[in-house]
């Protein structure tokens, strides 16, 4: 095989070519960022000797724009969308997930990887070496893959199309989720929540530390059954509904 | 309303004229951004770039290409970015619609997903720095030479032999793997 070989450069240029013309990188609507980039450089002319970064920088907050903040956050709380990126973010905390509900952001495109440590085991093992009683839906019966990571703190159950990861929720945080408009609704059947739209979702390794790299995950179910946390993948409401049910 | 334009109306304060500039160059500065390593905060790097440029319009050379100008920016950006992160600027991107955006991952789809274009892209990511940025300017922006050494700040001489020291190792990579 020559390495100097013309067709063989052309063939590559053309793959490469062809490569980048598949890669898919998200991007707002363009009118959007021209509209925030606009809005930074009015409010930078607002205060010519001062570089903004953010609404925050560099400002000691009067009482007044307190009350004007809290008056904001509740308006998020209320449902109203604030125009344009808004820095308020509305959390949500539970059962070991935290939710950040801020203005529509690019999906994150890392490629799901593996969490810390991660590797198959069989249910038996799991149980044993899990920190947590470990909850099987019946609606499902047995997973089709079991996976341990994290030295114990995660059990990820898996079916086709149906991911399951129970968890430790009673201390810290183990997921963050990122998402857009609209909050995630509260399902009382299961006293949890439900998050329909996709959303970028991070794990929080024990101990602390950077977030494991973001993915984008569907429609999720989150639930806690005893003192397990548990984030149900895949299925529609209803059927989600149907299978945190049958957890025991 | 061409760049130049556009340009001159922006230098005399013409948020509007801006913003046409903006509505122009955003998708590919979001391109940009995303390939040479932003990820996620794509977004932010991309608008801080914008704001910047415009503060800095004054010095952008009449008359010349504004988009490579910008991307420089914004490739500046995105470099600060993933240096203050400590982390390793990576082409964090995935493949067209190879796989489900979400749901379990099949070890069986996976190793279906793992066909050449993914094997060609796991090279490319594989590529020391300097030669994975020259690659993903000049195949994946499809910037020309020129371009690519304005936008990363490198001599045109060094764009060329990065390229070819890049393209000699995928062609290797790619070799080894039609062998096995």
């Amino acid at each position: 095989m020559s390495i100097s070989d013309d067709d063989e450069r052309e063939a590559l240029d053309a793959r490469l070519r062809a490569l980048g013309a598949g890669l898919t990188v998200p991007a707002p609507p363009p009118a959007d960022v021209a509209r925030a980039v606009r809005a930074r450089l009015e409010g930078e002319r607002a205060r010519p000797d001062r570089r903004v970064h953010g609404w925050w920088a560099g400002r000691r907050p009067t009482p007044r724009a307190l009350a004007a903040s809290v008056a904001v956050l509740m308006a998020v709380l209320l449902g109203a969308t604030p125009q344009g990126r808004a820095a308020v973010v509305s959390v949500l905390r539970f059962a070991g997930v935290e939710i950040r509900v801020a203005g529509p952001g690019p999906l994150p495109t890392g490629v799901p990887g593996p969490l810390p440590g991660e590797r198959r085991v069989t249910l038996e093992e799991a149980r044993r070496t899990a920190r947590f009683p470990i909850a099987v839906p019946t609606a499902l019966g047995d997973p089709a893959d079991v996976r341990l990571a994290d030295g114990g703190r995660v059990v990820t159950l898996l079916w086709p199309g149906v991911r399951l990861d129970e968890f430790d929720g009673t201390l810290g945080v183990v997921w963050r989720k990122e998402l857009g408009e609209p909050f995630p609704e509260q399902v009382a059947a299961v006293g949890g929540w439900w998050i329909q739209q996709p959303h970028g979702v991070s794990y929080v390794p024990y101990g602390g530390g950077a977030p494991h790299e973001e993915r984008a995950a569907g429609p999720t179910l989150i639930w806690q059954h005893n003192l397990v946390g548990l984030r149900l993948e895949g299925p529609d409401r209803d059927e989600a509904v149907r299978i945190a049910s049958s957890v025991r | 309303m061409d760049d130049d334009e556009a340009v001159t109306r922006a230098l005399a304060g013409d948020l509007d004229a801006y913003e046409v500039l903006v509505t122009r160059y955003s998708a590919v500065a979001h391109r940009t951004a995303h390939l040479l390593g932003a990820a996620a905060e794509a977004e932010d790097v991309v608008q801080e770039a914008f704001v910047k440029a415009f503060r800095h319009l004054k010095g952008f050379r009449r008359g010349s290409p504004f988009r490579p100008w910008l991307l420089r920016i914004v490739a500046n950006e995105t470099h600060d970015l993933t240096r203050s992160r400590g982390r390793r600027s990576d082409l964090a991107v995935r493949l067209g619609r190879e796989r489900e955006p979400y749901g379990p991952e099949d070890p069986q789809s996976v190793a279906v997903a793992a066909d050449g274009r993914s094997r060609l892209l796991e090279a490319v990511r594989a590529l020391p720095q300097g030669e994975r940025e020259a690659v993903v300017c000049r195949y994946f922006l499809q910037l020309s030479e020129a371009e690519t050494a304005e936008v990363l700040g490198v001599r045109l001489g060094t764009v060329k032999s990065r390229t070819f020291r890049a393209l000699r190792r995928l062609r290797e990579e790619v070799g080894r793997e039609h062998l096995g």
